[in-house]
């Protein structure tokens, strides 16, 4: 609870209406604490990294809360306060819809994988591993999906892995105040050589 | 003479390696296939080679600016990749979209449903052997319809051409009567391709029963769009949860029986069919007016919070998840992406199949390896 208190400091937590899919989860697991949130569009519930699996596996097979359907799973950097796995649910019977989160410190980033309860969590979890190095304790293949496998040294959605300046850009050298991709500063210097109307202008 | 006595054939599991550059997997993706014979027992993707981070990117520009990467990974439904995006900003800085805005947007977003189905379709037929005659069919029908984009937002692929609160300038004065003619041509269109393949007695026996997996098994690997529809669920995003403007028209949802390739294929046709159903009422109801809100700040700075916003795509649901922390830049945007969801399953489809088989399998998976590896 007290992370999430840290949280509401920032953002006004206005209380969640009853009637809602929060009712049914406190109704179905009544010694585990959630602390409900309205979102834009889907109630969310905070809930310890230890309660993960008890969780989702009665949001999958208890009948009242029915979600069947995992559509997505992220992880996001909070940067001090923590790495957090988002699971959004949804269930084709009850029309209901529901995120689901848990936060997880950074040093100690370990987490129960969910692709034993939804075969669809693979490649979602498989990507939040080498995107932000969480580890999904008992996920079945835990090797890396969209980076090279050689690439274990950093993270790089995570907060403190800035993006690298972009030097050269089509042939075309930046200045040392090209920070941020996609800016380019007025009165560059093109570099002397082939690239000077080559091909590489020329797409499309 | 000696006869050797007749014994089992021992066999040996060879592996297969198709991709990441070969022509039936639509773009850098790789398969390694482990065959017994001319059956595939295990299937591994490999998949990755196009990743560009954009993820990682959008973070780093300002909610404008990121909206370019929606065209870049969804590049055969750009439109709708657009739209989930700038639906999602305008949840989190709670904008109001002017109601002629909502309306070019809907029926772009359905007119680019059909390009992309038109791609489908024609590369589906070359994946079968079919080599030219409906690629082609198929591409000349797109093209009409390119030939409006490319006049509406300027731009044959990147469009650009959504905002938040709208769209950018408004369409020219003969937009109704290009989309009206489009209507028209799209539906012979449809017919001319469905004549040559739907009845084709060698496209049936190809199609049917490969490929198929159960609604249970859909569900679980978090299939959607037309896989899941083929599949049997009646689950279409702008029926189930209705965004932007799709509570006001009338429309089919058209569902499979066994899931299989075929199935898929006869989903993405009607869908083509429904999609000009839902271009036409929105071109009846489409009011005058502005296509941006008045009042619409230059910096757009949206509150503290989070949306997870999912449209329908030709593909399935395409989800934005997005989290601001009151910056100019969006502090976390994950991509959910359909075909990367849909081609989780892609072993559970493959194995049990031929070779020739994977091949057409995967191609009704229909991926966009831009979105699947973002």
């Amino acid at each position: 609870m007290s992370d999430i208190d840290d949280e509401s400091g920032e953002k006004p937590a206005d209380p969640v209406p009853p009637g809602t899919v929060a009712d049914t989860f406190r109704e179905v697991l009544p010694d585990v604490a959630f602390a409900a949130a309205p979102g834009a569009l889907d109630v969310i519930l905070m809930i310890a990294r230890e309660d993960v699996p008890r969780v989702l596996r009665a949001a999958k097979e208890d009948p009242r809360l029915d979600f069947k359907y995992m559509r997505c799973l992220s992880g996001v950097d909070h940067g001090e306060q923590g790495l957090e796995v988002v699971y959004q649910l949804y269930s084709y019977t009850h029309k209901h819809s529901v995120a689901i989160k848990a936060r997880i410190p950074q040093e100690d980033p370990r987490i129960a994988s969910v692709t034993p309860i939804w075969r669809g969590a693979d490649w979602h979890e498989r990507e939040a591993a080498e995107m932000f190095g969480i580890k999904f304790e008992g996920h079945p293949n835990p090797v890396p999906l969209l980076l090279p496998e050689d690439m274990t040294d950093h993270h790089p959605l995570r907060k403190d892995v800035p993006l690298v300046p972009v030097e050269e850009w089509q042939g075309v050298r930046l200045g040392p105040e090209a920070v941020n991709v996609g800016h380019i500063p007025a009165g560059y210097e093109r570099l002397a050589g082939p690239a000077e109307g080559g091909g590489e202008e020329g797409k499309e | 003479m000696v006869v050797e006595e007749e014994r089992d054939l021992e066999t040996i599991d060879i592996h297969v390696n198709v991709g990441p550059q070969h022509p039936a997997t639509h773009g850098v993706f790789r398969m390694v296939l482990t065959v017994s014979g001319e059956k595939v027992v295990d299937v591994v993707p490999h998949i990755g080679y196009m990743h560009r981070g954009a993820e990682k990117l959008s973070e780093n520009m300002d909610y404008r600016q990121a909206l370019i990467y929606q065209d870049r990974t969804e590049y055969l439904a750009q439109f709708n990749a657009e739209m989930c995006y700038v639906m999602a900003v305008e949840k989190l800085a709670g904008i109001e979209v002017p109601e002629r805005a909502e309306y070019i947007r809907v029926i772009l977003a359905e007119l680019n449903r059909i390009t992309s189905h038109y791609m489908f379709v024609g590369a589906f037929a070359t994946d079968l052997g079919v080599y030219g005659t409906i690629f082609t069919y198929a591409f000349r029908e797109r093209e009409y319809i390119q030939e409006l984009f490319e006049s509406v937002s300027g731009d044959r692929m990147m469009y650009g051409y959504f905002r938040p609160g709208g769209v950018v300038w408004d369409v020219s004065a003969d937009f109704k009567e290009r989309v009206r003619w489009l209507c028209k041509q799209t539906r012979v269109g449809i017919n001319d391709i469905e004549r040559l393949l739907t009845r084709n007695e060698i496209f049936v026996a190809r199609c049917r029963d490969i490929g198929a997996i159960a609604a249970e098994d859909a569900i679980d690997y978090g299939l959607s769009g037309p896989m899941l529809r083929a599949s049997g669920v009646p689950v279409d995003l702008r029926r189930e949860e209705p965004y932007s403007i799709y509570d006001r028209f009338d429309f089919d949802i058209p569902v499979g029986e066994r899931g299989d390739v075929y199935d898929r294929y006869l989903v993405r046709m009607e869908e083509m069919r429904q999609s000009v159903r839902i271009v036409e009422q929105a071109l009846e109801q489409m009011p005058e007016g502005p296509v941006l809100p008045e009042k619409l700040p230059r910096r757009l700075r949206p509150p503290l919070g989070e949306v997870y916003m999912r449209t329908e795509n030709p593909r399935g649901e395409y989800g934005i998840y997005l989290v601001s922390k009151g910056g100019e830049k969006p502090y976390r945007l994950k991509i959910r992406s359909s075909c990367f969801c849909n081609l989780m399953a892609l072993k559970e489809m493959v194995v049990g199949h031929y070779v020739a088989d994977a091949v057409i399998i995967l191609g009704s998976v229909d991926i966009v390896l831009g979105e699947v590896d973002r």
